[in-house]
């Protein structure tokens, strides 16, 4: 046990935790192994709170507050409800307008389906560029990690939307694709052109080229992921550096020439 | 000596400064003051300014007359104003061609101009002072109490009325924590909505880690009808300057911002000449007459998004980064502007520091209710008679507002409701007339004080349309960044959009009531929190207009087209043949002598005859 000041405690549906200071609701909830949805929240960005599907009840005495577990900073002890009536309730009524808004997306259904959501009743009154929902996390990671901020969020309101400035496709786009694998609903995807060598960043049409095997000529990674990648690190091993323009497959076959001299036996 | 560039450096510097001005205002007795705020301007007041001055320039060495361009005084209805000193003879409805005769009977002959005077309409008596005026007899006026008197593009105005002394008193004999304290006497609350204590917020933040400090006056007034704070900063920039002066010693801060709508030109460029001259005479800069506060202001224009009224929108804007707010679990005291304890104000909060400081907290708080003290400014429009800025006690009821100052509904129709809080607040109904103005009444009946508007509504006001105007507005202004406000408004609005179309079916009413719920549960910032108020009020006071717009196909108010018909009145029609002739859809039939008819299946309820009709034979049915 530390000294100072005791940890504060969260009791989650019934469940005590201590939490360091600072930490959230959500932290705490998975110490506590209790389940609570999430969409706009990614542990390597920010929390931006704007999904609003991580709805939670916070104990106020007297009356119990909404508020949103990915954020909630602890600072003493707290009583909090995630499956009780009111938090459910909203926690739905979040994802039904979600559903409306973006219909066919099947990670999306899927985290319905996990909430008891089977269904939207309400009509799609909004235009979601490919059942974006926009929680902000592509924006996010290719500002707060990738460094490269090349897409935002343009218009206001019904209007927002993800794009790259004056939507055109962006001459800051590496080609990383961080912005896709971190998408939690499938709207940005990752294209290979084979006859281009180029890799396209969907649907904000940004390309980038590809570096492409040195052996077999299959495409491996966007050229500037690589650059940037190298530019990042100290390496004095000239022998690694062109390893990096071999393809994994071809990049072990030649490890493997290599030590094909070499014996390896189990030691007794 | 009095000159412009005299440079304070001692808290007696001020006091003696203001004894010599207002010897010297004594030796020009004459003064003509033209009221140059928004309405007044609009109607061309400016150029009646241009007059008097041309004129008191001819009238030679000696009479002297002083020609001035004041604020708002609020009477907006009745613009353009000009008051005559002495005797503060109040004109009316001043047009360009009445400035000779003004000049020439008033100013120099000293008789009144009897057809400029305000008439009550009801009694037919003329009013020669303001005060005499219904509409100024019932206010109280702290705020906006030295608007219409200085000029607000010169300081030395706003030190002869006493500005700057009760910086002077801070300076020279309080503790930033008896400042605090004075403040929190007299119980004044955040008037920009939220109606927060301001004492707390100066306390939390005076009492918060980290350095520097911000003190920020939010002037982005949104509310549609809303020029309360507007006014202020046109009228009277020096108050709102001299209060964040105040704010900032107690709170310690060095660094104050304006966030204004770039939308107020005026208020824009009033508070930068008010800022320049304030840095000149030694009240903004460092080492403030001759004491170690150090403090100075800058202006952010804001880019007009209402979300942008919202503090840590506000904050986020003031950083360069969109307009969009974050959440407050941590509050802006403690981690605001740039990071830092940032305590901000609406313009009103920060126009009455000032007057507490010089009368003190107990005489602020012996004004009002026992929650809610001082006065409030209002912005009252809509269909009362006489529209314009009035500032009345806290307590005051609705009634007094609208039939007093307001003078009641214009054209003889009845009164349905009142629309208070703007946007985001509610419409109370005609039971609810004697219901007392503050913070917590309103509240209670489902609206809000909000930072003071006001809208009056007359019978002829469809409520659904009311609730789908601002449901509508709101959902523009939404900033997108959470899903329920962004998603949530939008389907209301469509739900709305369907019930005023007369495609309402059973079930609409509650399915809003539930959207509202989730909204008001889970939105982000207090503009989604809140934007279902117009929609619960209307169903909580006029469900029956909902269930005659969904059940009946009907439209009481005759307002929501498609769900009313026109016809002609047999009676009254005189068979002039008007409305057949602009009938665009040749539905009218009728020959000379004859009472026309429509034919239903024909028209296309453009409204045409309605309008046409000379002798309102054309009803809504």
């Amino acid at each position: 046990m530390r000294k100072g000041k005791p940890l504060p405690t969260v009791t989650i549906d019934g469940c005590k935790v201590e939490v360091e200071k600072g930490e959230t609701i959500l932290d705490a909830a998975k110490k506590a192994g209790v389940w609570i949805p999430t969409l706009c929240y990614h542990p390597a960005v920010s929390s931006d709170a704007s999904c609003r599907i991580c709805m939670v009840e916070l104990d106020r005495g007297d009356w119990r507050q909404l508020v949103t577990a990915c954020n909630y900073p602890v600072r003493r002890d707290i009583v909090v409800y995630v499956s009780s009536e009111g938090a459910q309730q909203a926690r739905r009524g979040v994802m039904e307008l979600l559903l409306a808004r973006a219909p066919d997306s099947q990670e999306l259904k899927a985290l319905a389906e996990r909430m008891g959501v089977k269904e939207t009743h309400y009509p799609k009154v909004t235009e979601s560029q490919r059942n974006c929902i926009l929680c902000g996390l592509c924006v996010q990671v290719c500002e707060e990690i990738i460094g490269q901020a090349a897409i935002g969020f343009a218009g206001r309101g019904v209007d927002r939307v993800v794009a790259a400035p004056f939507r055109q496709p962006s001459e800051d786009c590496i080609g990383c694709g961080a912005c896709a694998a971190i998408c939690p609903v499938g709207t940005i995807k990752v294209r290979i052109h084979e006859d281009e060598q180029e890799v396209e960043i969907s649907p904000f049409k940004s390309r980038a080229k590809l570096l492409t095997c040195e052996e077999c000529g299959a495409p491996i990674i966007s050229m500037q992921v690589s650059e940037q990648a190298l530019g990042k690190v100290e390496v004095n091993c000239e022998e690694f550096r062109e390893r990096v323009r071999l393809c994994p497959k071809c990049r072990r076959s030649q490890t493997a020439a290599l030590l094909k001299a070499a014996n390896f036996c189990k030691k007794e | 000596m009095i000159r412009a560039s005299t440079k304070f450096t001692s808290t007696t510097d001020i006091e003696r400064f203001a004894e010599a001005l207002r010897g010297r205002a004594g030796r020009a007795p004459k003064v003509v003051r033209v009221c140059i705020g928004t309405g007044c301007a609009a109607k061309g007041s400016r150029r009646i300014y241009e007059l008097f001055c041309e004129a008191a320039k001819r009238c030679g060495q000696d009479v002297r007359v002083d020609a001035k361009c004041v604020g708002c005084h609020g009477f907006c209805e009745c613009g353009p104003i000009v008051v005559v000193e002495p005797g503060g003879i109040f004109y009316q409805r001043v047009e360009e061609p009445d400035v000779a005769e003004v000049f020439r009977e008033t100013v120099l002959g000293g008789r009144v101009v009897q057809r400029l005077l305000y008439e009550d309409p009801g009694t037919g008596k003329k009013a020669e002072k303001a005060d005499e005026i219904p509409f100024y007899k019932v206010q109280e006026r702290i705020v906006l109490g030295n608007n219409g008197l200085i000029d607000p593009t010169k300081i030395t105005d706003y030190i002869a009325e006493g500005g700057y002394s009760a910086l002077a008193k801070v300076i020279s004999s309080l503790t930033p924590e008896e400042v605090v304290s004075e403040v929190e006497l007299s119980g004044l609350r955040g008037r920009g909505g939220g109606g927060f204590p301001t004492a707390r917020k100066w306390r939390s933040c005076r009492e918060a880690e980290g350095l520097p400090k911000y003190v920020i006056c939010n002037g982005d007034e949104g509310d549609p009808g809303a020029f309360m704070d507007r006014s202020i900063m046109e009228g009277n920039p020096h108050s709102v300057i001299e209060g964040m002066l105040i704010g900032a010693y107690a709170i310690g801060s060095e660094q104050g911002y304006i966030y204004v709508r770039n939308e107020y030109p005026l208020a824009v460029e009033h508070l930068r000449t008010a800022i320049l001259q304030a840095r000149e005479m030694g009240l903004l800069g460092q080492n403030i007459l001759g004491s170690p506060f150090s403090f100075d202001i800058r202006i952010n224009r804001g880019g007009g998004a209402f979300v942008c009224g919202e503090s840590t929108a506000l904050m986020a804007s003031l950083e360069g980064r969109p307009g969009e707010p974050r959440a407050k679990y941590i509050h802006t005291v403690e981690s605001g502007f740039r990071g830092k304890p940032t305590n901000l104000n609406n313009v009103e909060t920060w126009a009455n520091i000032p007057q507490i400081i010089n009368h003190g907290g107990e005489w602020f708080a012996g004004i009002g209710t026992k929650e809610s003290k001082g006065t409030k400014v209002f912005s009252l429009v809509g269909k009362v008679k006489n529209t314009g800025l009035v500032e009345v006690p806290m307590g005051i009821t609705l009634r007094r507002i609208v039939e007093e100052i307001g003078g009641g509904i214009a054209g003889g129709k009845r009164f349905k409701a009142v629309q208070t809080g703007g946007p985001s607040g509610g419409c109370i109904p005609a039971e609810h007339l004697d219901a007392r103005v503050d913070f917590d009444e309103l509240t209670k009946l489902g609206s809000m004080m909000g930072s003071g508007g006001m809208i009056v509504m007359d019978e002829d006001t469809c409520m659904v349309r009311v609730a789908k105007y601002f449901t509508n507005f709101l959902q523009k202004e939404s900033c997108g960044k959470c899903t329920p406000c962004r998603e949530g408004l939008s389907q209301m609005l469509y739900i709305l959009e369907r019930i005023t179309k007369g495609e309402g079916e059973v079930g609409d009413v509650e399915e809003l009531e539930g959207l509202a719920d989730l909204l008001g549960g889970t939105a982000l910032c207090a503009l989604g929190k809140t934007a279902a108020n117009p929609i619960l009020s209307t169903i909580r006071y006029f469900r029956d207009e909902y269930d005659a717009h969904i059940k009946e196909k009907r439209c009481p108010a005759k307002e929501c087209r498609g769900l009313f018909r026109y016809e002609i009145d047999p009676e009254a029609c005189t068979a002039c043949g008007i409305c057949l002739k602009n009938c665009p859809a040749d539905a009218i039939t009728g020959e000379k002598k004859v009472p026309h008819v429509i034919n239903q299946e024909k028209c296309t309820l453009c409204g045409m005859c309605w309008e046409k009709c000379p002798f309102t034979a054309v009803l809504k049915i």
